[in-house]
């Protein structure tokens, strides 16, 4: 069996900003990749790219087989959570469960399940602007399970939520993972780099693939080399 | 598919009612604006101008000119001066509309059948009540013209019924077609209403696009891989039936309430409204596609919105515009609209005619959307390399 995602010179331009400079990498069926990078690296623009909601200037990106240029059809199989809510603001909890079951020709039982999974019972009428952000993200992955999805593509899903939140959502996730899905994650403290498979760390428009030990070696590293540079004793 | 479908509908029609502004700018703007414009033309016609009379003659005659003024329909004479100047300082604060001067020995030149000039003056500010105010000192200036010219025929011993008939051998009879009364009530009541209706709608429509892919919620649809074609498709359906319902009160209370007039029938007047609503929501919709935010898409509605309606050669006839704008005019559906509805509701001139109006509107409609398409394709599809 292939690569779940295959990713080949790719190149991303936005505005003058070389973003990607033929960056490529893979990610198996199972794995769980991290993708590690300051802000302004590309870590949400390679997310969306994945996605199939940004387009790339040029290389070529395969997800579950397909060519993402030519077909939409590996979005049957996909999940997304944004970093910045992308849940319909005007609805309620259960309004955006149902619509985005709906979109994704989801059933209401997976919708049903999926409320009592990630604990959203007393949230349901709730409009979706008025969600603390633990449980806002409670909501976005609940809706990205909506389609049973074989990829999951998550961007700083678990940044600055409460820790019930965060527990729930990272037992989904070893769920999702122990069930043979795949996830890509971006993330920005690297405390959170040992959830990973491997690490993908995004930096000058270039990407380099560590497992999780070696990406926690060289993040010491740096730490310490710009200690010393700037003077500051760690 | 069906589910797909409802889905979409059904989340379109609560966002569109729990927007509260764009419910209430839908539901009471055209209603309202129909109540406002019926309320200010309910007088139907200008009537009482107010007129200033100088008399510098204190005859018989100039107290004859004097009846005559005060008998007109249109014309209420409120105020009498005794000098020119006093007339002039009154017309110009606005407290008469008319005045009128007769001179010193007017009796006397009328007795002795002399040339005599009675000054009219009409202040021209307000082009409405210059017009009227004219056209009633006319039918009191003809019909004393010739009183006069009779008596001065009978003075020289021509019989009384030798000079009637002088005086009524050509007969020009006046007959003003479809609005008899040439009420102002009919003629811009309705009309006004629909360019407050047609311009919620051409701003609702500039949402159709920018409205969705200009929210963050657009990740979902598009991750969840629903044909944009259908999406869209069913947003229109559910914003041309509010679009068209939104009218329906308006032409409740136009024709059924205030009695306005409407030659045509209902089925074929409201499938007019319907082709209009395709072309103007076509047009909403091009605009929001071609539109980089929300911001910019109320703006480019707006620039066409606005002015449209005076394009439209409504108010001002298209064969007083220069010839060039003539033709451009013909490119926005609302000149079509606002001419087709005038026809419709006068005169239903048949499907023979109207049948240009119809096929107009739909060929704007079908150029509209497939730009739309078009550009979404371009700039929204990117997965089709």
């Amino acid at each position: 069996m292939g690569p779940v995602i295959r990713v080949t010179n790719l190149v991303q331009k936005i505005g003058r900003k070389l973003l990607f400079q033929g960056i490529s990498f893979e990610v198996q069926s199972g794995e769980c990749l991290g993708i590690f990078g300051t802000r302004g690296a590309g870590k949400t623009s390679l997310v969306h790219i994945l996605a199939g909601v940004d387009r790339f200037k040029s290389g070529q990106v395969e997800i579950l087989g397909f060519n993402i240029k030519k077909t939409e059809k590996f979005k049957r199989t996909l999940g997304l959570v944004t970093q910045e809510s992308s849940l319909f603001r005007d609805m309620s909890v259960v309004e955006n469960l149902d619509f985005i079951a709906a979109l994704k020709k989801a059933s209401r039982v997976a919708v049903r399940e999926l409320i009592e999974r990630f604990q959203l019972q007393e949230f349901l009428t709730k409009p979706v602007t008025s969600l603390d952000i633990g449980v806002l993200q409670r909501v976005s992955l609940a809706c990205a399970l909506l389609n049973q999805p074989k990829l999951l593509l998550l961007d700083e899903i678990i940044k600055d939520i409460d820790l019930f939140s965060r527990n729930l959502i990272l037992k989904e996730l070893e769920q999702f993972l122990a069930e043979g899905g795949t996830c890509v994650s971006t993330f920005s403290n690297f405390a959170f780099a040992q959830s990973f498979t491997k690490v993908a760390w995004l930096e000058g428009g270039e990407i380099t693939i560590y497992d999780s030990e070696a990406a926690q070696e060289e993040w010491n590293r740096q730490e310490k080399y710009y200690a010393e540079q700037s003077g500051r004793l760690l | 598919m069906i589910r797909q479908c409802l889905a979409i509908m059904q989340r379109e029609l609560f966002y569109m009612w729990r927007d509260r502004s764009l419910r209430n700018i839908l539901l009471v703007g055209p209603v309202l604006a129909l109540l406002l414009f019926a309320g200010v033309y309910s007088y139907q016609r200008i009537e009482n101008i107010s007129t200033a009379i100088v008399d510098l003659d204190r005859s018989s005659a100039s107290r004859q000119v004097i009846t005559d003024l005060k008998n007109s329909q249109n014309l209420q004479v409120v105020a009498y001066f005794d000098t020119f100047s006093q007339l002039e300082e009154s017309i110009k604060r606005g407290e008469v509309i008319v005045g009128v001067v007769i001179p010193e020995n007017y009796g006397k030149n009328i007795a002795l059948q002399r040339q005599t000039k009675v000054a009219v003056f009409i202040d021209g500010m307000n082009i409405a009540y210059a017009t009227n105010a004219s056209s009633a000192l006319l039918t009191v200036t003809r019909t004393l013209g010739a009183q006069v010219g009779i008596q001065t025929l009978i003075a020289k011993g021509i019989q009384v019924n030798q000079a009637q008939e002088a005086y009524q051998s050509i007969a020009f009879p006046e007959e003003a077609w479809f609005n008899p009364t040439t009420n102002y009530a009919y003629f811009l009541v309705l009309a006004f209403a629909l360019n407050v209706w047609q311009q919620c709608c051409t701003l609702a429509s500039c949402m159709t696009i920018i409205g969705e892919n200009g929210r963050r919620s657009w990740y979902q649809i598009r991750t969840s891989g629903i044909s944009l074609l259908k999406l869209f498709f069913c947003k229109s359906l559910v914003h041309i039936g509010i679009l068209l319902l939104t009218v329906l009160p308006v032409y409740f209370l136009a024709f059924v309430v205030f009695k306005l007039p409407l030659a045509c029938g209902w089925s074929s007047f409201l499938l007019f409204n319907l082709i209009f609503i395709l072309a103007v929501h076509g047009l909403g919709t091009m605009m929001s596609s071609l539109s980089p935010n929300a911001v910019n898409a109320s703006r480019y509605g707006m620039i066409i919105a606005l002015p449209s309606f005076l394009f439209s050669g409504f108010t001002w006839p298209l064969q007083a515009m220069p010839q060039w704008l003539q033709h451009v005019v013909w490119i926005f559906p609302q000149t079509w609209f606002f001419q087709g509805v005038s026809f419709l509701t006068f005169k239903n001139p048949g499907w023979g005619f109207m049948s240009h109006y119809f096929l107009a509107l739909g060929l704007m409609a079908v150029l509209f959307y497939s730009v739309a398409a078009l550009r979404l394709m371009v700039s929204d599809f990117p997965h089709k390399g």
